[in-house]
């Protein structure tokens, strides 16, 4: 097939024990990822109102042309399926960098479709065209951790005297590089809601609660190894491409700059940890394939290697309460084993802030409503942070109630009413945590997901929070001064006018037409180039920049550029914005099957009860337009309002074409993105949109 | 200091240099190999042990600022072959990423040392007589593999390509057409031009050997800034 596509996708029915292949070329007009993902659980999963533990649930586990070649930091997979972790459960996906995407594409394959359920604990060993499902038990994987199941497996697979393992199925086939491999631990094992993949030391895919799927069916692991050419369209202009990326736009390492630390493409290679670096052990920085930065660390301990963000962070508090304001080792350690057993760290980490305030409350403990056997006089711990662990991740006492997910549990308890309206439950969307970037001060992230599926955990926009609030809290002066820097985000939203608006915080701001806009290109813009070209969430889109004369970005220059130097399309950013849009098209079709409606979308109570008072960051400084001028003002303090999200709602809707009684797609919409076939698939089970 | 001579180490079945060998055979000739590179390609020390002229230039790779992205190996693929393939590319980045830094990361390029060149039965790796570079004539391998095999780093860096049915390893770039610079000593090396750690850096300058081979410090002190250990010292 060439051009950046390996050709073919690998279909493994898991309940007859067998594979098949599906041509690349047949889903090519949805580029990759998450396109062909959804296009695929459209035409496979027959019944999509199907639980997700049910052995009928695809799930798809798909790449892009991008990964593998010198596109900066688009090495990456999207996965899809029915979750198990939000309430209702539905089509959801979740996305992880590392190695696996590159090694998948080189052993010759697109995705990986998986369908049914295997009698036996099984795992999936590809060596380029051969695919062999493995015993688990057998093999001794079952039952171990996601780090020891990974080096179990490259036990397996002993290199030559020479460094280099023979693979595959011909003479010569021959790759120095271990294999990639995605596995579940303990939590997926026991069929949790919580449970993550995990591949490597810290990439993990933990939305959805896949990890439980695949326990679900009876899958611990796939481990893949490959040594074939991906083909690329230009490669030397694809060459001349990542020459100038680093030159023109990339950070020198080597010498400090002015502004760097605001940037994302060209962002420094800091760790994203969020506990103050350790200075008694060395460390490096630790790159997703084809990264033009890199976001983690390795240790010389290491303790929490390629651990980032939450898993750093969920700990940090408990740990320098415990040991007299001393961050130590243990929020590494907490970190660490997050990752190898296998759990969505967001459920584990808001779940331990709520159950340490009903203990507080004397409401959680040994034979009290919250009936849990912890040892909070340990909390802050390592012996404690263990114990909460492993109970979740073995379903043991109250774990068997937790790995349900905390919303669940809640309900089990019967608090899920009183804390949610609270607030200690910081549930906001979807019976799922939320993500620190509040819907009530940073409203696209909350429209998104409350209009979306899940916790949207996209950046993007984030740093117009981030970057001023910074300089605010140290008392330092900002980089670039709010007019400025919407100015330079909204230039760079193609196809919409440039209207800085859409980047007005202020509370009006939050319910106008311009922050529906906002989440619009948000949703189209991710769904294409971020989650189907798959480029790093991290690292774009990029807006703005430290190199650049202008201060101006790569979007919406770089994302085509390298992906044309790939497949030779001639794709122009508009375009893929299109293809993102009717991506989005599908994925609300699918939902509406499921049994989305308009009246569904609400946010958890406490987001319209109680004054957003900053939460896990403390004041909240965004751009905001108000009495004539831009600034960086606070905005802390809001509620949302429930008529004027409803207003939101219509506006986005209407925005999208969609039925705004309803929110269900209509026949013209799907119409204009090509989507006939689904708009009859609609009407036949009663479910299309209005015109 | 011996007479230069021509050898054949095929031909007359001249015994190959041991890594330490080689490198202090290097630190003795240095200057010699880089003026009689041109003309020779061995040379005979007084020890009758063979030595080969120093190359041109080498690829340093700083193991404790890699980060394991491996564009090196994407980048140094496409500029030799037009495509993306790791098995394919000259420099191998292999790493465990359960293993504590700096162990966690073992970054292969060619020494330049002349391990394989000895090894070669029929004369296909040879020093290329313009600029010393460790270079494979594919025409003239016959797919022994001895050259693999005698390669001295861990995972060897010379590698069988399946798709050329010959060995290969690193050549400076000196023949990469898919890239539009000009490789080799003068020119570009792919896998420097990408590196976005700045990990990989040319010098025409012989490095500075160790029981491990190079093991320079690329580090400077705006590496401390990122929350990294700069260890300027070494």
């Amino acid at each position: 097939m060439g051009n950046g596509y390996a050709g073919k996708i690998l279909r493994v029915d898991l309940t007859a024990g067998t594979v098949s292949e599906i041509e690349t070329e047949q889903y090519r007009e949805w580029g990759g990822g998450h396109g062909m993902g959804s296009a695929i659980f459209w035409d496979l999963c027959a019944d999509k109102t199907i639980s997700g533990f049910d052995p009928a649930n695809v799930i798809t586990i798909m790449s892009s042309p991008l990964a593998g070649t010198l596109a900066p930091s688009a090495s990456r997979l999207e996965i899809q399926g029915i979750g198990v972790q939000s309430t209702p459960e539905w089509f959801t996906r979740s996305n992880m960098g590392g190695r696996f995407a590159t090694m998948m594409k080189f052993a010759g394959w697109d995705g990986i479709v998986l369908e049914g359920a295997a009698s036996k604990p099984t795992w999936i060993e590809i060596e380029n065209d051969r695919v062999v499902l493995r015993d688990a038990e057998t093999d001794g994987l079952w039952g171990l951790d996601t780090y020891d199941t990974q080096e179990r497996i490259w036990n397996l697979q002993v290199a030559n005297s020479d460094g280099w393992r023979e693979i595959g199925t011909k003479s010569g086939e021959r790759a120095a590089l271990q294999s990639a491999v995605i596995t579940i631990g303990p939590s997926g094992e026991k069929k949790s809601r919580v449970g993550a993949l995990i591949h490597d030391a810290g990439n993990a895919a933990a939305q959805g609660g896949f990890g439980g799927v695949w326990g679900a069916k009876n899958l611990k692991a796939i481990s893949v190894i490959g040594s074939k050419d991906i083909d690329v369209a230009d490669a030397a202009a694809l060459l001349n491409a990542r020459f100038s990326a680093r030159e023109d736009l990339g950070v020198n390492v080597d010498e400090p700059k002015d502004g760097f630390g605001w940037a994302r493409f060209s962002g420094n290679p800091s760790p994203a940890v969020m506990y103050p670096m350790p200075t008694d052990v060395g460390s490096r920085p630790q790159a997703c394939q084809s990264c033009i930065s890199s976001c983690r660390a390795r240790f010389s301990d290491g303790l929490g290697n390629e651990s980032s963000c939450e898993e750093t962070y969920f700990y940090f508090f408990a740990d320098m309460m415990y040991n007299q304001g001393q961050t130590t080792p243990t929020v590494r350690y907490s970190a660490e084993m997050v990752q190898r057993l296998g759990i969505n760290v967001y459920e584990i980490d808001h779940g331990l802030n709520w159950l340490y305030h009903l203990y507080q409350e004397g409401i959680a403990g040994v034979g009290k409503q919250v009936d849990i056997d912890l040892p909070w006089d340990t909390y802050g711990s390592r012996e404690f942070i263990e114990t909460y662990q492993r109970m979740v991740a073995d379903r043991e006492g109250a774990g068997d109630i937790l790995a349900e997910g905390m919303w669940r549990a809640a309900e089990h308890w019967g608090r899920l009413e009183e804390d949610t309206a609270s607030g200690v439950l910081h549930y906001s969307y979807w019976g799922l945590p939320e993500h620190g970037y509040d819907p009530r001060a940073e409203a696209y992230w909350g429209w998104g997901s409350i209009l979306g599926d899940r916790d949207i955990n996209e950046h993007d926009f984030n740093n117009l929070f981030w970057k001023p609030s910074i300089a605010k809290w140290y008392g330092i002066p900002s980089w670039m001064e709010a007019e400025e820097f919407v100015t330079k985000f909204a230039e760079r939203m193609l196809p919409f006018d440039p209207d800085p608006m859409m980047l007005d915080f202020s509370e009006d701001g939050m319910y106008s037409e311009g922050q529906v806009k906002l989440t619009a290109w948000h949703r189209h813009y991710t769904r294409f180039w971020k989650e189907s070209a798959l480029y790093c969430d991290y690292r774009f889109a990029d807006f703005y920049s430290p190199k650049t004369e202008d201060r101006g970005g790569f979007t919406p220059e770089g994302e085509p550029l390298f992906w044309n130097a790939v497949t030779g399309d001639g794709m122009s950013f508009t375009d893929g914005m299109e293809l993102g849009r009717r991506i989005w098209n599908l994925d609300n079709a699918i939902w509406t099957i499921q049994g989305r409606h308009r009246d569904m979308v609400k946010y958890s109570e406490y987001l319209y009860e109680v004054p957003y008072g900053g939460h896990l960051y403390g004041p909240y400084w965004m751009p905001t337009f108000e009495d004539g001028t831009w600034d960086y003002r606070l905005v802390t303090g809001r509620v949302i309002d429930r008529e004027r999200m409803e207003d939101v709602k219509t506006m986005f809707y209407e925005l999208e074409g969609w039925d705004v009684s309803t929110g269900w797609p209509t026949r013209e919409t799907l119409e204009g993105v090509d989507l006939g076939h689904v708009a009859d698939t609609l009407e036949a089970a009663g479910k299309l949109g209005g015109e | 200091m011996s007479d230069i001579k021509d050898v054949n180490p095929a031909e007359d079945g001249a015994r190959g240099l041991s890594r330490r060998q080689f490198m202090g055979g290097i630190g003795a000739l240095g200057a010699l190999g880089v003026i009689g590179g041109a003309v020779a390609q061995v040379f005979l020390l007084p020890d009758e042990v063979i030595a080969y002229p120093v190359s041109g230039g080498f690829l340093l790779v700083d193991q404790k600022k890699c980060s394991g992205c491996s564009t090196c190996m994407a980048a140094c693929a496409i500029a030799h072959h037009g495509a993306a393939n790791h098995s394919l590319s000259r420099i191998q980045i292999t790493q465990n990423p359960f293993k504590a830094f700096p162990y966690d990361i073992d970054p292969v390029q060619c020494w330049q040392c002349d391990e394989c060149v000895q090894a070669c039965p029929t004369g296909a790796m040879h020093v290329d007589p313009e600029t010393g570079v460790r270079t494979v004539d594919q025409l003239r391998c016959i797919g022994c593999l001895r050259c693999v095999a005698a390669c001295p780093r861990a995972v060897s860096a010379v590698q069988w390509s399946e798709e050329g049915h010959a060995s290969q390893k690193c050549d400076l770039c000196l023949d990469t057409p898919y890239m539009d610079d000009e490789g080799g000593i003068d020119g570009r090396r792919a896998c420097e031009s990408v590196c976005p750690m700045r990990a990989i850096k040319f010098t025409t300058d012989l490095p500075e050997q160790t029981e491990d081979g190079y093991s320079p410090n690329l580090r400077t002190e705006n590496w401390a800034s990122f929350g990294y250990v700069a260890d300027i010292e070494g």
